[in-house]
């Protein structure tokens, strides 16, 4: 673990409310290194997810810089922050936002339609990732008919299936049951050591920080804390 | 541009019955606009065609005194050109009368034709085969309206060529039927020699001359000839002010089926806001999203106008074929058909979908803009914008 795929530096982010501006980020300077399986905790209005948006080149900082992936997201065209996303970046999202009108393969699929993949490429890439998360079986399902865990399986096969250097997860276990929460943890830090991507959480959740080699805590916009620690649970 | 198709079409089929209300809608539009069009076309073809085939023929050579809408004219606008026939064209004399049914007077034209003549349809070669002294020919409008009957005697007065009132008894040896009311309300066919002889005028004396051939022009003093497309010009005429009303029914049928797309437009936005920061999230740029809603509107014109031509070829072809009864309806000079048979060409059907995509892609791209404008991050939250 040596390459630096995120560098976040002084980073402020301030939102406009009412005539004056709701500061989230107040000067974050955090680096994340490829296969680092991280998370950021703290209390709600931390700024947790404000950050993770901002990694994930969804939102700009307001000071400061954030390089992801080398690119300095605040000058970013909407085309290239929208190439970075989906050639580099993995959502995994609290309620899976999986597309409802999509069958399981289809939601897994999206991300590969935009880049230069054969039919024959795309089967086998969305099949593989299917079968990472262990739901293979249902992938003819509609959203709609999966359970929690399903759901957020199909979420992070999404997210995979492009192989990307970089997995934001924000909450990904606040729906689920705590079996639920551990399969997908497991499977998360599988893909961490078998891919070697770097994931980065967004969580309150003690299961997630039992995963964690890095956890980083926030208070108030600002890192009070930022640890290795040694992972409660291993695969 | 191929993405945004194939994925506009797994949302459409995807969103099921919302999408198949909508193309229900605009395909009944669709339907309904091309029906409407095709009885307009139907009927501007068939008025053109009766008329030409029971009045005007090639083109007329009219005497320069005789002004059809003006009855005035009738006594002096006549004339006389050496050997017509020679020229293809076919003598027609127009005199005024008056018929006296059941002791009722009835103001008349009567119009000479020879009975051999092919160039209209007036089956003038009736006034052949009859046996009475004095055979003529009337409408159905006529016949009606005199309450005549073929076979029927009826004494009929007019003025000859020196103004000298004369009277005889006419028999109606047919009543033929014509979508024409110009021809057949008010008018008695006979036989031209008879007239002359009735009149006193010479041979080939007519007010007009119906050409058997199509000509440009003739030059010939004291006459001026209106080609076929002239005589025939105040029904496109009319069809061109009748497309005035038709438009604004186009317009209106359009603007309810566009309302649809368009709320459908507005409210899948604001309810797919989360599907549209996911899409953002995965790396789609917010041009491809825009372009993914537009499309899906444009996909509702496009699968109704598949609907509309599969559901509607059935009833398309079945009026094309039978015709649409229209009634009677009162006699203006103008050709009053019957039965309409609706045309319905290529341009028509692709104009129309050509109309019906083009509108349902600028009221899908008006809300669709708005989307350029989210924040991701609030789209995601499903936050209100």
């Amino acid at each position: 673990m040596s390459e630096n795929i995120i560098s976040l530096k002084n980073v402020v982010k301030k939102f406009p409310v009412g005539d004056g501006f709701f500061t989230a980020l107040k000067g974050i300077d955090l680096e994340f290194e490829k296969g680092e399986f991280a998370g950021l905790i703290g209390p709600s209005g931390s700024g947790k997810t404000t950050l993770l948006n901002i990694m994930g080149s969804l939102d700009a900082p307001t000071e400061g810089q954030a390089l992801v992936m080398g690119k300095d997201i605040a000058t970013l065209s909407h085309k290239q922050s929208a190439l970075l996303r989906n050639m580099h970046i993995g959502f995994v999202f609290q309620v899976y936002n999986l597309l409802p009108v999509y069958t399981v393969f289809e939601n897994v699929e999206f991300s590969l339609l935009l880049q230069n993949h054969t039919a024959a490429e795309r089967k086998k890439m969305v099949m593989d990732a299917l079968e990472w998360v262990g739901i293979e079986n249902q992938a003819d399902k509609k959203p709609a008919k999966l359970s929690g865990g399903e759901g957020q399986r199909v979420a992070i096969a999404r997210a995979m299936v492009k192989r990307p250097e970089i997995v934001l997860a924000d909450e990904p276990t606040a729906n689920l049951d705590a079996k639920n929460a551990h399969a997908i943890l497991k499977t998360m830090k599988q893909l961490n050591k078998e891919l070697g991507t770097t994931f980065v959480f967004s969580t309150h959740d003690e299961k997630v920080m039992g995963y964690l080699d890095r956890i980083i805590s926030l208070e108030d916009g600002k890192v009070v804390k930022d640890e290795v620690v040694e992972a409660q649970y291993t695969v | 541009m191929r993405l945004a198709f194939k994925l506009a079409f797994r949302n459409l089929i995807g969103a099921g019955l919302r999408t198949w209300l909508n193309v229900i809608v605009l395909a009944f539009a669709f339907i309904l606009i091309v029906f409407y069009h095709g009885l307009n076309s139907g009927w501007n073809e068939q008025a053109k065609r009766e008329t030409v085939e029971w009045e005007v023929g090639q083109g007329q050579l009219r005497n320069n005194g005789y002004d059809p809408y003006d009855p005035f004219t009738i006594a002096d606008g006549h004339g006389r050109i050496d050997n017509p026939q020679a020229q293809g064209l076919e003598p027609v004399l127009i005199r005024q009368g008056s018929i006296y049914p059941d002791g009722r007077m009835f103001s008349t034209f009567l119009r000479g034709m020879d009975p051999n003549q092919k160039v209209l349809k007036v089956p003038v070669h009736l006034l052949k085969d009859s046996k009475a002294d004095f055979p003529v020919l009337i409408g159905k409008r006529m016949a009606e309206s005199a309450h005549l009957k073929q076979g029927d005697e009826v004494l009929m007065r007019w003025r000859d060529k020196h103004g000298t009132y004369d009277a005889t008894t006419i028999t109606v040896a047919g009543i033929f039927d014509s979508n024409l009311p110009s021809i057949d309300a008010g008018q008695i066919w006979m036989d031209i020699h008879k007239l002359w002889e009735i009149t006193g005028m010479p041979e080939n004396e007519a007010t007009f001359y119906i050409s058997a051939t199509a000509k440009e022009n003739m030059d010939v003093e004291g006459w001026t000839y209106y080609n076929q497309a002239s005589l025939v010009q105040y029904i496109d005429d009319l069809a061109e002010m009748d497309k005035i009303g038709a438009m604004i029914m186009y317009g209106l049928l359009l603007a309810i089926a566009l309302l649809a797309i368009f709320d459908t437009q507005v409210l899948s936005i604001f309810r797919r806001q989360k599907e549209i920061g996911t899409y953002i999230a995965l790396g789609l740029t917010r041009a491809r999203v825009v372009a993914i809603f537009t499309v899906e509107g444009s996909m509702y014109s496009i699968f109704a106008s598949v609907v509309g031509m599969v559901a509607g070829y059935p009833l398309f072809a079945y009026f094309a074929k039978t015709g649409i009864g229209m009634g009677e309806t009162p006699a203006n000079g103008i050709a009053t058909l019957q039965r309409i048979y609706p045309v319905y060409g290529v341009g028509l059907i692709v104009s129309t979908t050509a109309l019906v995509i083009i509108s349902a892609t600028i009221v899908s791209f008006l809300p669709s803009k708005k989307i350029a404008r989210m924040n991701p991050v609030d789209a995601l939250k499903g936050k209100l914008q």
